[in-house]
């Protein structure tokens, strides 16, 4: 499956073309409430993006990551109002210190497989939950934690602006941090262990040190997008930093678009995000958001479970029948098939040989 | 320091409480000792039972213990479809990690459905017999908690003979045991694997039905059950029932003792530190769980 | 077995000291102490639940053994991580061969690449040097033409050529493999065979675990039995078929 350099030509024009898009999506919005929308959208596509750096090239699937963007916010914003540091340097210290809260937690979900991970993901965001609730003199409790604008005396408007930027450029570091890491050795080394640990271990690969390092990179990303949507929206809510519901919104986006391919979250969280603004304005909140989130992960896993666009692309190569390349599932019989096929074609070739 | 009967008390509310975990975290050890399946959505199920009794109270009247009639059959079946329809069409190789997405995504909905039934208001049963309440040693005792703790207990008990005595149950032994070896002695493991997930469900039918007796139940309740179910299975050792049991039975007490002293969510999050000492210092758990070495 | 060996003695490669495993009540591993030679086909035989694949997960790190050593030519290996063990030398493919399913041919051998420091970790996996020593490993296989497919599409023939490149590009000096005859056809197992004595005169040292009893005495030097968790025999090819405790072992007498 070699790219030609036809499409790499074609990829490289949708991504001008995208980048054109998105930069100019500000100006050509009818109003700051478009602009919102496109704020909650890019969150979540950071955030998507950088649970991407575990679910994509490991294939453990965190549902706890809302955890680490709760801690980025609220590190940020206490930060902000205890320590009284500069917003800005606030949000980078948070993030460093969710880095280093990674590196322990990290240490008890990864030393063993699968099943422990997924637990202790969830876990953490319940006891975060309770600890920032119940911790009222410190965090505010239910009553929440507001923070102070970065930019006092900037027109509203033009606050929304400035911090669509700046998500647009978190998640352009994001996107640029997994592109690295998906084509060099270190990447090589973690798709390993997604496809079969003990194998990946047993050439060498330090395989416990390479998911740690993958999954607080991943923290730290998420973190810092957590920090940025407190700097911007300015009030910060237990129940909604620390949800697990969030966490599975960035499984979801992810899934949905494919955890293998760089821009699949990204647009999983162009068509969820979207979604989830248009439901809240048009059936406001009722619980039957939780029906539809739950129903769309579930047929995302049970048939799709390598997301749109790879069944996409299997889906194109059926109509242009290039049939062997295509990343289409193949049946056990089909298999079976093919493999005696092989075998005869491999004997033959094996006597004409010698 | 708390008085002697105080902590007393709490000790008996502690084994009372860890009664019910240990009922619960056997299902989800039977889900996982079957399928190799972290099933998220077993509190939400307990939930759902748990709103049917109350339900049932509420419409028609009847004592919320007769619903086990209806819910321990429903939930049942409802894990033996669970079982066929879903999670068999997920591919063996990710399944661990697809099966939690799965049953996460079942938890959603059934949260989402009960909210939308019966709004996210906070339900209680009140029955006769709810204050009515029993002098142990100076220890003052709920009946009703004495009621729940003997479901559990009973419920346990019937899922301990059924696992030992019946040929059913040396079937489903040894399809957690080892897979491969039933099926070449004939043990259509598909189908045990079915009844076992069947069986995990009913659990939850009992353990909803004896949380509704004394619990203040709404929709989103099932995170603060599926927390500390998931620290009991790690902690005693994945797919080990024994384990479970004790590590629930501990739990449960300690949690009631830091009660004492600490606020309810403080005396939570014991769960959680066990949880995470317990995978920092022994990853496969505390009581046994061969299983536990590699997930 | 210390000391200056004589002229005649092979030098040690893997070696065990008092290895024992027990799952359970079950003895998989009873004190096993055991030699193998540097620079020779080494094969390890004996019938099933005998301990060799117990005693295989223990010296590659897959299993804690619990008590005895294992030594790689004087070097301490117990209990350390399977990818220590790989980087100290040895490679292992599995007894169900295993590759990476959905990654291409050629990124399965890159995947066995061990870069070093912060810029090879992240400096771009297939350069022209590991590419080069990759298709230079597939050609030897015979599956060169396969380079772009994914793994999974391969045929079971032909994995197992791919695991044992795999295993080949991480560099062993000792490579251990776990039935590399199963479930494979007599063309194949013929090739298997050529490439090990090729290899094994490119100087590689190999432990082979396997039942096919033809390959093992036409293929290994030396020869170890093991029974009940432990060696009841070891010698050169001819020596052990004559010995009457293994013909015991394998009739269960």
């Amino acid at each position: 499956m070699r790219s030609g350099s036809d499409t790499r030509w074609l990829r490289l024009g949708v991504l001008l073309v995208a980048v054109a898009l998105a930069l100019s999506f500000p100006s050509m919005a009818p109003s700051p409430y478009e602009i919102t929308v496109g704020i909650a959208i890019l969150n979540y596509a950071v955030l998507s993006t950088s649970w991407n750096f575990v679910g994509g090239f490991t294939g453990y699937i965190s549902l706890g990551h809302g955890a680490f963007a709760g801690l980025g916010a609220y590190g940020t914003g206490l930060l902000v109002t205890k320590a009284e540091l500069p917003p800005f340097a606030a949000l980078f210290a948070a993030a460093a210190v969710v880095a280093a809260l990674a590196v322990p937690v990290g240490y008890a979900a990864l030393r063993v497989r699968g099943a422990s991970f997924v637990i202790v993901s969830i876990a953490l965001v319940l006891i975060l939950l309770l600890v920032f609730q119940s911790w009222a003199s410190l965090t505010g409790g239910s009553r929440g934690l507001v923070v102070p604008r970065p930019f006092p005396g900037m027109l509203r408007s033009e606050h929304h602006r400035t911090f669509y930027f700046l998500f647009l450029a978190l998640l352009a570091v994001a996107l640029l941090v997994w592109w690295v890491i998906d084509r060099s050795r270190f990447g090589m080394g973690l798709k390993a262990i997604r496809e079969d640990e003990d194998k990946a271990q047993s050439l060498g690969t330090p395989t416990f040190t390479y998911k740690l390092v993958v999954f607080v990179v991943s923290a730290t990303f998420t973190a810092l997008a957590g920090g940025l949507y407190a700097l911007w929206f300015g009030d910060l809510d237990p129940v909604f930093q620390f949800s697990i519901l969030s966490g599975a919104y960035m499984v979801l986006m992810a899934l949905l678009g494919g955890v293998r391919n760089l821009y699949g979250p990204l647009l999983g969280a162009l068509v969820v995000g979207y979604a989830l603004e248009y439901a809240k304005v048009e059936f406001g909140d009722t619980p039957l958001h939780l029906v539809v989130a739950g129903l769309l992960l579930g047929v995302v896993v049970t048939f799709m479970p390598d997301g749109v666009i790879p069944a996409a692309t299997a889906l194109l190569g059926r109509f242009r029948r290039t049939g062997e390349t295509s990343i289409r599932e193949v049946t056990a019989a089909e298999l079976r098939e093919r493999r005696e096929e092989n075998d005869t074609t491999e004997v033959s070739s094996e006597r004409s040989s010698t | 320091m708390p008085s002697a009967s105080l902590v007393f008390q709490s000790v008996v509310l502690g084994v009372l409480l860890g009664g019910l975990y240990a009922l619960l975290a056997a299902g989800l050890t039977l889900y996982f000792g079957v399928m190799r399946v972290v099933m998220i959505a077993h509190s939400a199920f307990l939930i759902l039972a748990a709103y049917l009794a109350w339900y049932a109270h509420r419409e028609i009247g009847v004592d919320p213990l007769l619903t086990l009639f209806v819910t321990v059959p429903l939930f049942f079946a409802a894990g033996v479809v669970m079982q066929r329809l879903l999670l068999t069409r997920l591919r063996p190789a990710t399944l661990t990690m697809m099966s939690v997405l799965l049953t996460f995504s079942v938890a959603l909905v059934i949260e989402g459905l009960l909210g939308y039934a019966f709004s996210g208001t906070q339900r209680r049963i009140r029955l006769g017999y709810s204050s009515a309440s029993i002098e142990f040693f100076g220890a003052r005792i709920a009946v009703v908690k004495l009621i729940a703790f003997g479901m559990a207990a009973l419920a346990l008990l019937g899922l301990y003979v059924l696992m030992k005595r019946s040929r059913f149950g040396q079937a489903l032994r040894a399809t957690i045991q080892h897979p491969d070896a039933a099926r070449l002695l004939g043990i259509d493991t598909d189908r045990i694997a079915g009844y076992g997930f069947g069986l995990g469900l009913a659990t939850a039918a009992v353990g909803g039905t004896a949380l509704s007796l004394d619990t203040t139940i709404y929709p989103s309740l099932h995170w603060h059950w599926i927390g500390p179910l998931m620290a009991i299975i790690v902690v005693g050792g994945l797919g080990s029932v024994p384990g479970a049991a004790i590590a629930a039975m501990t739990l449960g007490m300690l949690q009631s003792l830091l009660q004492l002293e600490l606020s309810t969510t403080w005396a939570q999050t014991v769960f959680y530190v066990a949880l995470f000492a317990t995978l920092a210092v022994r990853p496969q758990g505390f009581f046994g769980g061969r299983l536990a070495q590699r997930f | 077995m210390s000391g200056a060996a004589p002229e005649s003695e092979p030098e040690p490669s893997l070696a065990t000291t008092g290895l024992t495993k027990a799952f359970g009540g079950v003895t998989a591993l009873d004190s096993a102490t055991v030699t193998f030679h540097h620079g020779k086909v080494n094969a390890l035989i004996g019938p099933n639940g005998s301990g060799k694949t117990t005693f295989f997960n223990c010296v590659t790190g897959m299993i804690r053994p619990d008590s005895g050593r294992v030594t790689y030519r004087g070097r301490d290996l117990t209990g350390r991580p399977p990818h220590r063990i790989a980087r100290a030398g040895l490679g292992r493919s599995f007894q169900l061969c295993r590759v990476f399913p959905r990654l291409t041919v050629l990124d399965n051998l890159l995947a066995a690449v061990r870069p070093r420091g912060l810029t090879g970790q992240l400096g771009r996996s297939g350069g022209r040097e590991e590419t080069e020593r990759a298709r230079y490993w597939l050609t030897r296989m015979g599956i060169e033409h396969l380079e772009h497919a994914e793994a999974r599409q391969l045929s079971w023939g032909q994995q197992k050529l791919l695991e044992l490149a795999g295993v080949l590009m991480s560099e062993p000096e000792l490579i251990l493999l776990d039935e590399p005859a199963g479930g494979v056809n007599p063309a194949l197992i013929d090739r298997i065979c050529d490439l090990v004595r090729e290899l094994n005169a490119e100087g590689r040292t190999f432990l082979i675990v396997e039942h096919n009893m033809d390959m093992v005495m036409s293929l290994s030097d030396h020869v170890v039995v093991f029974d009940r968790g432990r060696p009841i025999a070891q010698g050169p090819p001819s020596v052990i078929q004559s010995d009457e405790r293994v013909l015991g072992a394998y009739l269960g007498v």
